[in-house]
């Protein structure tokens, strides 16, 4: 029997309903310690003072680790990316966001642990937050981080991400009709039944053990290196079954400190994120700003788009960068747009900082994109379903980055949901093929793009 | 009271692993002396099932039964790079490091067959279990017996080692342009929902290139559409964003779809094989998410004549919208040849007028 095709039945599948599968939580190890954060209680402020003595003399604490434990505090996700760091590991003379980390203690047993956070004396003096990202770029805005409001590092120099393709003057200067509305998708929680989770055991062969929960061991591992500043094989980490990740678990939330904690008191450590800190305090998708405008003419060609996005980041960079230059790569959707601008920015906000979530940067756009091309149709009084395979992405047709697309699938896939809706396309939407356009299909302002595309391939 | 129904149609495209590339994964295989496979390689299996996908990428691979083969993803000492689960990249580029591992291993698999029976390498075939030649399947022998022979006879570690990396495309800052492919093959997605006070079905077509197990696939399928339902209907960390007020600490706070709000779901898979895939599949993961929360807001518009575009498209925000279709307010703009629609909440209305990166749409 070939297994390409067949309809297993996953290998976990019962272990995990019938509660046998052994979760991180699942795993307890003789003399194991368990962690708890303080955190901060405002949206923004500087820390006047941190004192931690108490916490220490407190009887079951066996150690209590603050920036300064950290080999390297000012650690970032994406470095290898070109993206800088800018989130400290633990908070350091500033809070940017409630909920921040600025120590966390390990003792005998959880409720041990939160009574010597209680004990932490921390004094702040608050600032103003910055909350809403289109007032991000006015003059008396607070300045939430020392460089300013947004990230000024795409491609080590620029200040947002930008797309420029054809001439979008022309298109807007030819249009019938230009159609423009804003799209605002919110932020969401990963909600996974398993919240954030590891478990550092130090070896006496001198290595460090962590059972963690990361949907990417290897990153993680990479992460924990890079702020204890040890070679990888000091580390070993153990995961690969995860209970339920969305993207939420690239971050890797404890492990790090559970890890410091574990070589600084010599014990196993364990820190589970409580349900109440997983919906508050663990990142969450991004909420979105995003504006487009469209030049169309009035038989239903988009012969331009003007794009706006604010990618509210939160209160420090992560993986933002990357999302929104994904997001950028995927704003025409799958349609095909000659005449293209695009601008967005990573704006920063006293939020909780935002991260990857299943369709990072293209789940806000499709939804932006979708809407948008709904309504225009709606708007010019065109069918829906002709709007968009009329601009469907063609064999040979290039994408906003110039991209020559080998095998879209734009049109099958349209003919084949309205088939099974019981819409009747005319004759000639339900024979159109991906293949390259001609004739009525042609009209003279793709004509040109081909003639350029080709001259520049 | 009347009862307004809607239908609303979106079709998506998403790409297959990190965005510009630069993400390896890599694996490796080695046969038991009874002809068993272990497949190591750093695939977190996230509830997904990448771990059951990859085995039978592998038993194909080599040709030997589904459950000859055993993966172990557990730990960064015995599994190679992974780059993560995450970007839509498991089946693609995790699937492929399995499966270049896996050839390499049927490769001498193969030569030591060869030898056994005295045939031409490649004139050998493998098909469940077993090693024959091509035209004369009379002379054949067991994979279990090849990998005996490997280590009792041979001396030799019957392995492979495979790895799956597309080189990082750079981009112009000023164009945005590439001079490669930014990602793997580019998956498609349609969906037609229809609305009445709740959303009643969710009919949604997905082009995978290749189901490597169906039964996982619409696994995606259905759990991307609740999660594309509370994306467009429940779900909201600031229920008035921007503030952070009211934000919800429970599961009985924090509003998210839950089993009785499932609609009718059905779903069509077309398999438009990419060229270089594993068995031709693509991603389906991540985008089983994005056609609904636009089909489902246009449906909305369908039924009531009002468009909400700040997500999610709670009753709350489908009543001030209806209040105020009645006061005459929500229509666009119009401006000689332009159309107008949500100015109020646009970039321009909320920040200050001298903000120095302001970008007009206008002009």
């Amino acid at each position: 029997m070939k297994a390409v095709g067949a309809r297993l039945p996953r290998y976990d599948g019962v272990g995990h309903v019938t509660g046998q599968t052994t979760y991180v939580d699942d795993v307890r190890v003789a003399g194991m310690l368990w962690a708890k954060a303080l955190r901060s209680p405002i949206h923004r402020g500087d820390i006047m003072r941190l004192d931690t003595s108490k916490a220490e003399g407190h009887p079951g604490v066996h150690a209590v680790v603050t920036h300064a434990d950290v080999p390297k505090n000012v650690y970032g996700h994406l470095e290898a990316l070109g993206v800088p760091a800018d989130e400290p590991l633990l908070a350091e003379g500033e809070v940017r966001w409630k909920g921040q980390v600025i120590a966390v203690v390990a003792a005998e047993d959880e409720a041990t642990a939160r009574e010597a956070v209680e004990l932490i004396e921390v004094e702040f003096e608050e600032k103003e937050p910055l909350f809403d990202p289109r007032k991000a770029f006015d003059p008396d805005a607070p300045q939430i981080h020392p460089w300013g409001n947004w990230y000024n590092h795409f491609e080590g120099e620029m200040d947002r991400r930008q797309i420029r393709k054809g001439d979008v003057a022309w298109a807007f200067d030819q249009a019938d009709t230009i159609i423009q509305g804003v799209y605002r998708p919110a932020a969401i929680e990963h909600l996974p039944l398993e919240t954030q989770i590891s478990l550092s055991v130090p070896e006496s062969t001198g290595r460090l053990t962590i059972y963690s929960c990361t949907q990417a061991m290897y990153f993680s591992m990479g992460v924990v290196a890079a702020h204890l500043q040890v070679p990888l094989n000091r580390l070993k980490l153990v995961g690969g079954t995860v209970g339920g990740g969305f993207g939420g678990k690239v971050d890797s939330a404890t492990e790090t400190i559970t890890a410091l904690l574990a070589l600084k008191s010599g014990r196993p450590v364990k820190w589970r994120f409580t349900r109440e800190e997983e919906f508050l305090v663990s990142s969450t998708r991004a909420p979105w700003h995003i504006e487009i405008a469209d030049a169309l003419t009035d038989d239903g060609w988009i012969l331009g788009r003007k794009t706006l996005t604010l990618h509210d980041s939160g209160a420090y960079s992560r993986f933002s960068p990357y999302g929104l230059t994904k997001h950028s790569f995927h704003h025409l959707g799958a349609y095909t747009i000659p005449n293209v601008h695009f601008d967005g920015y990573v704006v920063y906000t006293n939020r909780v900082p935002t991260t990857a979530m299943r369709g990072f940067g293209v789940t806000s756009v499709s939804f932006a994109v979708e809407t948008h091309m709904s309504r225009i149709a709606d708007t010019l009084g065109l069918d829906p379903f002709e709007f968009r395979l009329k601009n469907a992405n063609r064999v040979g047709d290039t994408t906003a980055n110039r991209v020559v697309l080998q095998d879209p699938s734009t049109v099958p896939i349209v003919q084949a949901v309205a088939e099974a809706a019981g819409i009747e396309l005319a004759a000639e939407l339900r024979t159109m093929s991906s293949e390259p356009r001609t004739g009525d299909l042609l009209p003279e302002h793709l004509v040109s793009q081909q003639v350029l595309e080709k001259e520049s391939h | 009271m009347a009862r307004h129904r809607g239908r609303g149609f979106t079709t998506i495209e998403y790409p297959t692993g990190m965005n510009q590339n630069g993400d390896p994964s890599q694996a490796w295989v080695k046969l038991k002396p009874d002809g068993r496979v272990d497949v190591f390689a750093g695939t977190v299996d996230i509830g997904q099932g990448s771990r059951t996908v990859h085995t039978q990428i592998v038993a194909d691979a080599i040709g030997v039964p589904y459950d000859w083969v055993t993966m172990d993803n557990t730990n960064t000492d015995s599994s190679p790079v992974c780059t993560g689960t995450f970007a839509s990249r498991g089946t693609f580029i995790g699937g492929n490091a399995v499966r270049f591992a896996a050839e390499k291993a049927k490769e001498r698999v193969l030569a030591i067959a060869a030898q056994e029976l005295e045939v031409d390498a490649a004139d050998l075939v493998i098909e469940d279990g077993e090693v024959f030649a091509r035209g004369a399947p009379q002379k054949k022998i067991g994979v279990p017996d090849v990998a005996a022979a490997a280590t009792w006879k041979y001396g030799e570690l019957i392995t492979g080692t495979g790895a799956a990396l597309k080189p990082f495309a750079s981009l112009d800052p000023e164009t945005g342009s590439v001079e490669v492919e930014p990602h793997s093959a580019l998956s498609y997605a349609a969906c037609v929902a229809e609305v009445e006070v709740t959303v009643l079905s969710l009919l949604e077509a997905y082009d995978v290139g290749r189901a490597i197990n169906p039964t996982l696939v619409e696994g995606q399928i259905q759990g991307g559409a609740m999660m594309g339902l509370g994306l467009g209907l429940l779900e909201s960390c600031y229920p008035y964003y921007p503030s952070t007020d009211h934000r919800g600490g429970e599961f009985g706070t924090y509003l998210a779809p839950g089993i009785e709000d499932l609609p009718d779901i059905k779903a069509l898979i077309l398999e438009n094989p990419s060229v270089d895939g594993p068995f031709g599949a693509k991603a389906i993961g991540e985008m089983a998410n994005n056609a609904q929360p636009p089909a489902i807001a246009t449906a909305v518009h369908d039924a009531i004549g009002v468009w909400i575009t700040e997500l999610p498209i709670t009753p709350e925000k489908v009543l001030r919208a209806l209040d105020r279709k009645a006061a005459g307010e929500g229509e666009p703009r119009r401006e000689g040849k332009r159309v107008i629609f949500d100015e109020e909440i646009s970039l321009n209305a909320v920040g200050s007028d001298d903000a120095a990166v302001r970008l007009t749409l206008g002009g």
